[in-house]
């Protein structure tokens, strides 16, 4: 008895050191990851709808499927919608601008867990990437892939992801449009 | 919500199955394969320790982690969370139902280094799924692994008459016929249910 | 100890992957680009060698009877260091690597060498037999990442070369890589889950070639040898 408790004294020892250094390591990087994470969601905004600043509407989400929320640009130039969505291998969080005739300004993915070299073109930066999704401006709520019968063509071996997110995209302007 | 849990279902059994499309669990998935029999024991220990593991990390995770801002600590808390329970099924196992522990014992221990347990809980995570969920996509995640380790066992026995070059006997030979059932997992990519 | 022979154990004789056949799902899982590849590669290296180094500094006063469990809060703590170090400084990677990085918790290459390797020797030998057993993990993930890269989608480096700025090594994923030939001719198929299976099957019987012909070598050159004597 006497030797089990001497054991689970040790291993409860040796885990608080590691969670002590892990907690001091946790509170240097803390503010910066979370510095990262705005980055990126303001480049984001930023690529699909420029403007000098932009408000979350206060909504009840819970009536749209996929959306997580839905901002307008402070300068009028339209809105920007934050969706979640299931892609190919896992969830897909992407941004996707609307003007305000209802059209697609952009999207920009923030992030996905799509294949190497296939689906996660969709998101990358590379010209195949930028090309792509370069379609979607200027696309309504009625847009869909080529083999949908839409105009939007899909990723080389990622026909799955390309019609997730042309689905998405479409769904979150229709999801602004019945905002009026 | 029984739809959200039937396409979880169908995701993790087929369209993402953990070893073909996820490669998580490839370890046990090439060692314990040679014979079907092997195959199935740690395919079921798999589910058991999956579906267990996903319900109790959820509560350590949301119930404790979180409120107290240390989910930096949640894969170190996992993992303990993970060998304590593999530890705790075997002792239970062996006190009440030693029919099953004879079955699946020799199993048990290997799981605490399955990728696919410790993996499964981070998706879970990584998911946002709420307690139901989180317990269906263990269950059918393991039962996905036991899929594919059967089917790979019932491949195995037949390469073994086969012949193949001399230099990829062993683990090549099982590489590319692992390979070749991913191809025929491929055809379940993009089965969706809405 | 023997420096030189640890080098030649890591990368080819004892090669983690190749010939112990361990950690294989990572290997597998997230050779499709050369960005992940080395990404990977060096945070195994790191915490590896870091690993190693504690563990045989603690190797005479922890008990036997719980020396996995001790053995696996430390991998988990530094793995969880290099996590929160790759999310704040190279977010690119660690949304590449997604969750096989807290993975490498229950990658049986660390566990393995701190239970055959470290509790056995002193911390220099277990700083090298983790830098070298680090590499041979390292250039197996660039070999698959080349190899699968190239035959899947005609390029080299995506993500570490960025040639459109001027041939310049990025860490933020960014470079668009070398292309070789156009992805459209590329074996898509190399990318997917069956190409890492493959390629990693064929990269080992390639290795057990080497081996036994060198193996073959050697008892040949001994018998030459043996017979010379008589």
């Amino acid at each position: 008895m006497k030797k089990i408790l001497k054991l689970t004294l040790i291993l409860f020892l040796i885990s608080a050191i590691v969670a002590g250094v892990l907690g001091v390591v946790n509170e240097v990087t803390k503010d910066r990851i979370e510095e990262q994470k705005q980055i990126k969601t303001a480049k984001a905004y930023a690529a699909v709808l420029p403007s000098e600043g932009y408000e979350e509407l206060e909504l009840d989400l819970s009536a749209y499927s996929n959306i997580d929320s839905i901002s307008k640009a402070t300068g009028g130039e339209g809105y920007v919608v934050k969706t979640s969505f299931s892609g190919a291998q896992g969830n897909i969080t992407m941004v996707v601008g609307v003007d305000n005739d209802y059209k697609c300004t952009g999207i920009s993915i923030i992030s996905h867990a799509e294949t190497s070299g296939l689906g996660a073109n969709a998101a990358s930066t590379s010209d195949v990437g930028v090309t792509w999704r370069a379609q979607f401006v200027g696309q309504d709520k009625n847009m869909a892939i080529t083999k949908a019968g839409g105009t939007i063509d899909a990723l080389t071996g990622a026909t799955i992801t390309s019609r997730s997110v042309a689905e998405a995209a479409a769904n979150a302007i229709s999801v602004v449009e019945s905002l009026g | 919500m029984l739809t959200n849990i039937i396409s979880i279902s169908l995701g993790a059994i087929l369209v993402n199955n953990f070893i073909f499309s996820q490669f998580l669990g490839c370890c046990p998935f090439l060692g314990c394969s040679s014979k079907v029999e092997t195959a199935t024991g740690m395919g079921l220990a798999v589910v058991f320790v999956m579906g267990l593991a996903s319900a109790i990390c959820w509560v350590i995770d949301t119930y404790i982690l979180i409120p107290l801002g240390l989910d930096f600590l949640e894969t170190l808390a996992f993992i303990l969370v993970i060998a304590s329970l593999v530890q705790f099924v075997e002792m239970f196992l062996k006190k009440m139902i030693p029919s099953l522990y004879s079955a699946l014992g020799i199993y048990l221990p290997l799981i605490t280094t399955n990728c696919a347990v410790l993996g499964v809980v981070l998706l879970n995570v990584q998911n946002h799924y709420n307690f139901i969920e989180s317990v269906v996509y263990g269950i059918t995640g393991g039962l996905g692994f036991m899929l594919a380790i059967v089917l790979f066992a019932s491949v195995r026995e037949r390469v073994d008459f086969s012949e193949y070059p001399e230099c990829f006997e062993g683990f090549p030979i099982c590489l590319v016929s692992a390979g070749l059932l991913a191809l025929a997992f491929m055809g379940f990519s993009g089965m969706k249910i809405f | 100890m023997n420096i030189k022979k640890q080098f030649k154990e890591g990368l080819i004789t004892n090669n983690p992957v190749l010939v112990q056949l361990i950690g294989m799902c990572a290997t597998m899982a997230i050779t499709t680009t050369l960005f992940n590849g080395v990404g990977m590669g060096l945070s195994v290296l790191i915490i590896l060698t870091c690993c190693n180094v504690v563990v045989s500094a603690i190797r005479k006063i922890i008990p036997n009877e719980i020396r996995l469990a001790i053995f696996v809060v430390i991998i988990a703590g530094f793995v969880t260091i290099v996590d929160l170090l790759l999310k704040a400084y190279i977010p690119a990677l660690s949304e590449a690597l997604g969750v096989f990085i807290p993975l490498i918790v229950v990658n049986c290459i660390i566990i393995g060498r701190a239970e055959a390797f470290c509790q056995k020797n002193p911390i220099g030998a277990s700083f090298f037999d983790g830098i070298f057993q680090g590499l041979g993990y390292t250039v197996v993930l660039i070999i698959m990442c080349v190899f699968r890269e190239l035959v899947g989608s005609g390029k080299f480096g995506t993500g570490l070369i960025d040639v459109a700025n001027g041939f310049k090594i990025t860490m933020d994923g960014t470079g668009g890589g070398i292309e070789l030939f156009s992805a459209d001719y590329g074996a898509t198929i190399m990318l997917l889950p069956f190409g890492g299976f493959i390629t990693l099957g064929l990269l080992i019987a390639l290795m057990q070639y080497m081996l036994k012909k060198s193996a073959k070598k050697k008892e040949a050159a001994a018998k030459a040898v043996k017979e010379g004597e008589e």
